[in-house]
């Protein structure tokens, strides 16, 4: 079976700098279909340019990164969503004046398309049972009229990642999901994402907490001084000495 | 003729740099925009003509225009400033300093009326000349350029070189993390207010010299091109008020020498448009997005 | 007497609402003076020199408002929120400077001659701009809306082509801003570009900003109270301006969100249903 058939993303040679540092050098990757790919590195590695650069927020320097097939390399973040490339971010950014309701609605892949279109619909009744549906998957539906700034730090998270799902994408990025949270709650955070799995083809997550990339993605990247160093099963990736090295530095000090 | 009237500008441009410099020293560490700053400028000319009239000597002058100035300058961070310190009060603060201009140029106008007034100086200064390689230069305004660059010098110095510098650096990068250092944040935004202000009271001072006399208007058409001037140079950052300041000066002078003076502030406002095509974020400035850095 | 008041007002409020639709899209404009300056000079060469009837002349005058807007803003829109509140003020001082340089418009003079707006003609304008409004807020695009002017990042990573829907909102402030200029052009007759300059573009989000941005009938009220306070301090007639902008402080201290900031989020929501 030819592999790149079943890749989502394929990226290649992937190059960053900022001001002369290099953020990215020459990263290649891909995310295949059905999988939940994690993505490390100690801070600084290049992580979070890695998923803002395949994310259209900013240009790569060089490269390509392919979607379903297709070259996107250097299309705007707009598009890329469109296309079908979701993505939440480290500081959740919600819409946090209007309703968890609202947050998933706004996302409502008709509406987007055909902004203007979109003033003329009165009837929005099926559009809001589609919402409470999704709501409900998350276990937020409680709280559709709730103010999406007054949710609790978990529940803010999983409306973040549900609000990313309402536009059927089919690539979500993840960027630092359990940042800030507990044993427990990354417990969660990870069966959440893991039941998330239904709704999209594959699912690609930034993280620092090592218990959690190990149980929850079925491979797993490493990055450093933007260079990928490892590349393979999570307890495979994890034994490896370069990743202990990079990762938890000479000290032993852990993240 | 062409370079006596490059330097006209270059003449005029200081006194824009400097009261573009308060400006954008005032947006780079309270992020908000001072409307009030042009009627200081204005006031600061009315200051010094009142202070001769009473029979004060230039100097003396000059230091009175600089205390009220700083002293007004006091007062519109007071009441136009104070409370609307959130990061999503822009532009209540921004309306409040206008209507506190408001006051300030009604006011001044009570009291001095809606034409321009004269201002007497002892006849010799304003026009002695000096002959600099072949170039007749007027020596008053040679005076105002090289005070006004000193000023602006001693301003870059201060906030690069010296603990208050320091501390202002850090408000204008975050006010709630220079707290935690135990910054006292209120007291920085008065400083810079007080700075702000007796440059942008000193540029009036120049200015009334200068043309020989003060009105109530200047501070709207030159408050209003300070921020061309600041959006020209990145908002926020001292060496683009200079050089924007500079090149404003110049394109006016220049578009008077070609008789389309009419034009001069349309010209202006195109090239404030032009380079931020070029440059979204102005010749110096940084299209920081703080979100993309977390 | 009474007809003035009733054009006046209705202008303004229209005015207002002209800078309410382009802070829809969260940008905040100083053009709209500019805006009306063209809808009044637009349509008033097509009445006094081409003899059209004024409401033809004023959607036209509408539309040239509203390709101007999108012209320049397309660009502009790509520098920070602050850089483009600056390129509207600069939209406001070049048209005036611009039209004060035609001598086919009468330059400095002023262009005069043009007669035509009945009460009704505002009414009409202000009822079908407030439904507008009205429908807007209750659709799927309100909510577009939202989040682009809460956080354009998070709305491009949704799929919101946010330029465009800035620019589509710019065109129609531009537009209504200068409709809303032929009207009071053809009430007031004679007008000189005086009458547009940059303090007018002030005043309007003036009018804006002190009812409250937050929902759509703020901008309208503020309109409203704004074009009734000269009356107001009518006595204090020499006094105006600082009376004007003690005035504003106050409003401002007390209620920094606006005089009528509330967000009908809930009752929205609730209502969909």
């Amino acid at each position: 079976m030819n592999v790149v058939a079943q890749s989502v993303l394929v990226v290649e040679g992937l190059s960053k700098s900022f001001r002369g540092l290099n953020a990215l050098d020459s990263v290649s990757l891909n995310v295949q279909s059905g999988e939940i790919l994690g993505l490390m590195g100690p801070n600084g590695a290049g992580k979070s340019v890695f998923i803002n650069v395949v994310t259209g927020l900013y240009p790569a320097d060089a490269g390509t990164i392919h979607y379903g097939g297709r070259n996107v390399t250097g299309l705007a973040s707009y598009e890329l969503a469109r296309l079908g490339i979701a993505r939440t971010y480290q500081n959740i950014r919600l819409l946090r004046r209007m309703t968890v309701l609202e947050n998933v609605l706004v996302a409502t892949k008709e509406h987007i398309d055909r902004p203007l279109r979109s003033f003329c619909v009165w009837n929005q009744r099926s559009f809001v049972t589609a919402a409470k549906r999704l709501l409900e998957q998350f276990h937020l539906v409680d709280k559709s009229d709730w103010l999406a700034g007054s949710l609790a730090y978990g529940e803010a998270r999983r409306l973040e990642i549900a609000r990313a799902l309402a536009g059927k994408p089919s690539l979500l990025f993840l960027d630092e999901p359990a940042a800030g949270m507990n044993e427990r709650e990354t417990e969660e955070l990870s069966s959440t994402i893991r039941a998330s799995h239904k709704f999209v083809e594959a699912i690609v997550i930034i993280e620092h907490d090592v218990a959690m990339m190990r149980n929850l993605p079925h491979r797993l990247i490493v990055l450093d001084s933007g260079r990928k160093i490892a590349e393979g099963r999570p307890n495979d990736v994890l034994a490896q000495s370069n990743v202990i090295e990079a990762y938890f530095g000479t000290d032993g000090t852990d993240d | 003729m062409l370079v006596e009237q490059i330097i006209n500008g270059v003449v005029l441009g200081s006194m824009y740099a400097l009261i573009a410099q308060g400006y954008t020293l005032i947006f780079g560490v309270l992020d908000k925009l001072n409307f009030a700053h042009g009627e200081i400028f204005m006031l600061g000319g009315f200051v010094c003509l009142a202070s001769v009239a009473l029979g004060a000597s230039l100097p003396v002058a000059i230091l009175i225009t600089a205390i009220i100035s700083g002293l007004l300058g006091l007062m519109v961070e007071f009441v136009g400033f104070r409370k609307f310190r959130s990061a999503d009060a822009h532009i209540t603060a921004a309306l409040s300093s206008f209507a506190i201009g408001l006051v300030l140029i009604d006011l001044s106008q009570k009291v001095w009326g809606a034409e321009p007034v004269a201002l007497t100086l002892p006849g010799s200064l304003q026009t002695a000349t000096i002959t600099i390689a072949g170039l007749k230069i007027v020596v008053l305004r040679l005076a105002i350029l090289v005070i006004s660059l000193l000023l602006m010098l001693v301003l870059y110095l201060v906030v690069l070189r010296t603990g208050l510098g320091r501390r202002i650096r850090a408000v204008a990068e975050s006010p709630a993390k220079a707290a935690l250092f135990g910054i006292n944040v209120t007291r920085i935004n008065q400083q810079v207010f007080v700075i702000a202000s007796v440059m942008a009271g000193l540029a009036g001072l120049a200015l009334a010299v200068r043309t020989g006399y003060s009105s109530t208007d200047v501070g709207f058409t030159f408050g209003l091109k300070a921020l061309a001037i600041m959006a020209i140079g990145g908002m926020g950052d001292l060496r683009g008020a200079l050089l924007g300041g500079l090149l404003v000066g110049v394109i006016e002078a220049l578009a008077f020498q070609w008789g389309v003076g009419q034009f001069a502030d349309v010209f202006v406002w195109l090239f404030m448009i032009a380079i931020l095509l070029l440059r979204p974020a102005g010749l110096f400035g940084t299209l920081v997005s703080k979100e993309i850095r977390a | 007497m009474m007809q003035d008041y009733i054009v006046f007002v209705g202008v303004n409020m229209v005015l207002a609402w002209s800078v309410y639709v382009i802070l829809l899209a969260g940008s905040l404009s100083f053009a709209n003076g500019g805006f009306m300056a063209i809808g009044a000079y637009a349509s008033g060469v097509l009445t006094v020199k081409f003899g059209m009837p004024l409401i033809p002349a004023a959607l036209i005058a509408g539309l040239i408002a509203g390709a101007v807007g999108v012209l320049v803003g397309f660009p502009a829109l790509r520098t920070r929120g602050i850089y483009l509140m600056l390129v509207t003020v600069g939209i406001t001082v070049s048209v005036k400077a611009v039209i004060e340089s035609i001598d086919y418009v009468g330059g400095i003079q002023g262009f005069g001659g043009m007669v035509g707006t009945r009460p009704w003609h505002v009414i009409a304008l202000v009822i079908l701009v407030g439904c507008g409004l009205w429908f807007l807020s209750k659709s799927p695009l309100q909510r577009i809306l939202d989040a682009v002017r809460e956080d354009e990042l998070s709305a491009a990573s949704l799929g919101i082509n946010t330029v465009y829907v800035k620019l589509v909102c710019l065109g129609v402030g531009a537009f209504l801003a200068a409709v809303a200029g032929s009207f009071y052009a053809h009430h007031l007759i004679h007008v000189t570009p005086d009458q547009f300059g940059i303090v007018v573009s002030v005043f309007i989000v003036l009018y804006a900003v002190l009812g409250g941005t937050n929902n759509m009938w703020g901008p309208p009220i503020g309109g409203v109270i704004m074009t009734l306070i000269p009356e107001v301090v009518r006595g204090l007639e020499s006094w105006r301006p600082t009376a004007f902008g003690v005035i504003i402080l106050v409003l401002l201290l007390i209620r920094p969100d606006g005089l009528l900031a509330f967000r009908d989020v809930t009752t929205r929501a609730k209502k969909i249903w």
